[in-house]
């Protein structure tokens, strides 16, 4: 569902994303971790059409974003780590606005909208203007926003800001749902315990490099000090270790660049 | 079922961001409200009185002179008059579109949300283009409709004078936002961000272009040797191009008034037809440029710049003797100021017309045998003068403290106080506007000519009124923040930024009565009769102190209070 060949950017010498190569199915919760500045919202910015490659291709639902970006925006859900939302609308006139810009009938945003302001709790705030909610009210009100639309995908960039732990748990809860009605979900956090808890696959990028791209278990397999080793890696074992743990060592080794990227190599 | 297109979708929203914001004026003070809007209308109206009094001063003195075969030389003038209201107009409305459109379309955080959506850039820019026209004509409308109003009741004009003007405005204004809108696109594409000095360059030779273009057309270099009402006619004539939408415009209107209509519907659909394909240019253009520019543009902060580092340095070591905390906050202020865009190219653009008003008032000097006319123009001097002042504050000074916004917390946490970083600010103020300000009150006193008496009062009152203008928008801008806009230009368009821009012309108004009294001295003894000259320039320069006091002290003090009872 989504796919990235050989994808770069370049901001004159410094190489923010390299190479990357991804390929995410359909139904599949993949989430991207990596630490500040690692190339994750730069990555983000391409897959959703608001960065221009230097290099490469990014292809949402099987539609290059570059070369058909109105088709495959119509595939794609988006929810920004600080969203913009016009404080001078209400929930409800935001809510007509994102569905006039996915030229959806009346009769598909009267039937949605409600549905998803209840189910993000900003239904009884929908006429109010949006400069009066708090931070999370907004974050919920983008994320009801982002699937008024029904989309394909949705990409999620570090969206727990703001949110208290019920409301955390209520959207893993729905995006975990979704992806088993067929939704493919793209989420970049920094809080590996909810990449731990809800994603089918994990991709570790570190100063724009993809270090590995794997299932939870098979990551945490790589923990240190428990027999698998890395070619080239010197510390990496195997074992189911915290994601935590095999994070800030993969992360540690790049940084030292011991680490081989992309296609890792294992020797038992 | 019925789908509302993309591009009425978005313009929706924006008509009911501004109900709602209209509405929001509920719940603002309502001594605020009704300041701001009984001195809107005081503004507007003494405009309307100031352009019928211009309008029949013209008149008049058309009808001292003799006409040829006939020909009604006033009507000649007041139809001449109304080119050069157009052409100025123009002109003006092509720089504030060019500044405008780049805020608009690269800088606005919605640019961001709309972009991940699925719409057409075309669309996209469309969107964005009428919310440019809007935002650069309504002040245009605002302030040209008294004078429009003076001229139609001045030459009476009839009713379909008011319907030409109406019908003409939507195509004229369309055309320099077009302009903007192509020149900023390709300034974009084509120009690296890295390269502010050719920037800077390419401003500055636009606006040296411009004003040689306009002194070639109607300067009056001849003026001393030819009679003055013929050299007027000369000059008014030259702008008149017609290749001008200005002509068009004017043309069109005076051909509707005098029952041509046939020659009015010509110029009408001459404007419109260069509306309708300027806009499509615009619109390929964006098509073409602007998400490349816009790209480069969003991506472009990571690379480290060895210039900005240079310039960082030289700025330390510019500030080195200021104490610690003052320093590190005067440098963060001005660096912020430098690398944005669209704050300091809107520098360059006043301090372009600053510089091309002390070139032009070199043909002032004309009047100076006459005393009155002297006194007239050393007061209408310091009147434009500080008008330029109020706009600088305005503009720059009051967002200051709103620009904070978010990041209010980290000023909040430090060991700072808010009166220290209120006092800051002014002083940064006070520092920066002064040397441009001052420099110009010294730089026309001295083209005017003007005796010791009128200099000193020029420069001292020019010094009181940065005080005093720098204490009311920093005073202001705290008591009026705005922490939710990034954008200056929109944070001076609210409530708080009105009010800062009338009270700064109410203090120029007193501040000008003062001077005025020691200016005509001659006129007003015989009015007051007794009081000596001294008694009349020690009461001025009191009345000038106390008002700039007041001016600058009250709302710095309801500033400060405001933000220490803050919850940030």
């Amino acid at each position: 569902m989504i796919k990235t060949r050989s994808l770069t950017k370049r901001f004159d010498e410094k190489i923010a994303v390299r190479d990357l190569d991804l390929d995410i199915a359909p139904g599949e919760f993949f989430c991207f971790l990596g630490p500040n500045g690692a190339g994750k919202t730069t990555t983000i910015k391409m897959l959703t059409g608001l960065m221009r490659p230097s290099s490469g291709e990014a292809i949402v639902g099987g539609v290059d974003i570059q070369r058909d970006p109105i088709r495959a925006k119509q595939l794609l859900g988006y929810v920004p780590d600080h969203p913009f939302l016009y404080e001078r609308l209400t929930g409800r006139e935001f809510m007509q606005f994102v569905a006039g810009l996915y030229r959806m009938t009346d009769s598909a945003f009267h039937q949605h909208c409600d549905e998803l302001l209840e189910t993000f709790e900003v239904l009884h705030v929908g006429d109010q203007l949006i400069e009066s909610y708090s931070h999370g009210m907004r974050q919920k009100l983008s994320f009801a926003s982002c699937f008024l639309h029904q989309p394909q995908i949705v990409v999620v960039d570090e969206p727990w800001i703001g949110l208290d732990p019920k409301n955390i748990r209520e959207v893993k809860t729905y995006l975990r749902d979704r992806t088993r009605e067929g939704l493919t979900v793209f989420m970049s956090t920094h809080s590996l315990a909810i990449a731990e808890e809800v994603a089918d696959r994990v991709g570790i990028i570190h100063r724009g490099q993809l270090l590995h791209v794997g299932t939870v278990d098979e990551i945490k397999a790589l923990a240190p000090g428990r027999g698998k080793r890395l070619s080239g890696a010197g510390e990496l074992g195997s074992g189911l270790g915290s994601l935590e743990d095999v994070f800030l060592e993969l992360t540690r080794q790049a940084e030292e660049g011991a680490a081989p990227v992309g296609g890792m190599q294992y020797e038992s | 079922m019925r789908v509302r297109s993309v591009l009425g979708t978005i313009l929706w929203a924006k008509v009911r961001v501004a109900l709602h914001t209209l509405a929001s004026v509920r719940q603002e003070s309502k001594l605020k409200v009704a300041f701001v809007s009984v001195s809107a209308g005081l503004l507007w109206v003494g405009l309307f009185q100031l352009s019928r009094m211009g309008f029949r001063f013209f008149e008049e003195l058309a009808s001292t002179v003799v006409g040829v075969g006939g020909l009604s030389l006033s009507d000649l003038i007041m139809a001449r008059m109304l080119s050069v209201f157009a052409l100025v107009l123009f002109v003006m409305l092509v720089f504030s579109n060019v500044l405008v459109s780049f805020s608009t379309l690269y800088r606005s955080r919605e640019v961001w949300y709309l972009i991940a959506s699925p719409i057409s850039l075309s669309t996209f820019f469309l969107g964005r283009f009428y919310e440019c026209v809007a935002f650069t004509s309504w002040a245009s409308a605002f302030l040209g409709s008294p004078v429009m109003l003076a001229y139609g009741l001045e030459s009476s004009a009839a009713a379909i004078f008011y319907l030409a003007l109406l019908a003409f405005y939507l195509p004229f204004v369309v055309i320099p936002a077009a302009i903007g809108s192509v020149v900023t696109i390709t300034a974009v594409r084509f120009l690296s961000r890295h390269r502010r000095p050719v920037w800077l360059g390419i401003a500055s030779a636009a606006l040296v272009g411009v004003f040689v273009l306009f002194r070639a057309q109607v300067g009056p270099a001849d003026a001393e040797s030819t009679p003055s009402f013929q050299s007027l006619i000369v000059m008014l004539t030259k702008v008149q191009s017609p290749f001008l939408p200005s002509t068009w415009l004017s043309q069109g209107i005076l051909d509707a008034t005098t029952g041509a209509i046939g020659e009015s519907l010509f110029y009408f659909l001459l404007l419109l037809s260069n509306a309708l394909v300027l806009v499509w240019i615009a619109t390929l253009a964006a098509e073409r440029w602007f998400y490349a520019g816009w790209s480069s543009l969003a991506g472009g902060s990571a690379v480290k710049s060895n210039r900005r580092l240079v310039v960082s340095r030289v700025l330390d070591r510019l500030l080195r003797h200021l104490p610690e905390p003052t320093r590190s906050l005067v440098s963060k202020d001005i660096k912020l100021f430098w690398r944005d865009p669209a704050q300091w190219s809107q520098f360059v653009l006043f301090f372009g017309i600053m510089a091309l008003y002390v070139a032009n008032l070199g043909g002032a000097r004309s009047f100076a045998g006459q005393e009155s006319w002297r006194a007239l123009g050393t007061l209408l001097n310091l009147g434009a003068s500080m008008l330029i002042l109020a706009s600088l504050t305005t503009r720059f000074v009051f967002p200051l403290v709103s620009l904070e916004g978010r990041r209010f917390w980290i000023l909040g946490l430090s060991p700072v106080t808010l009166r220290h970083i209120m006092w800051q600010k002014f002083w940064l103020s006070v520092g920066t506007t002064s040397f441009f300000t001052v420099g110009l009150a010294v730089l026309s006193a001295i083209r005017l000519d003007l005796d010791r008496t009128a200099f000193v009062l020029s420069v001292a009152g020019m010094i009181a009124t940065t005080v005093a203008l720098s204490g009311l928008a920093v005073g202001l801008g705290s008591l009026y923040p705005n922490f939710q806009e990034d954008n200056p230009a929109r944070i001076v368009s609210g409530m708080g930024g009105t009010l800062n821009f009338l009270l700064s012309m109410l203090y120029i108004a007193l501040v000008a009565g003062g001077q005025a009294i020691v200016l005509f001295w001659s006129g007003v003894s015989t009015v007051l009769n007794g009081v000596p000259y001294v008694w009349a320039v020690t009461g001025a320069v009191s009345w000038i102190l106390v008002v700039t006091v007041v001016t600058c002290m009250l709302p710095l003090h309801l500033g400060l209070r405001n933000l220490e009872r803050a919850e940030f």
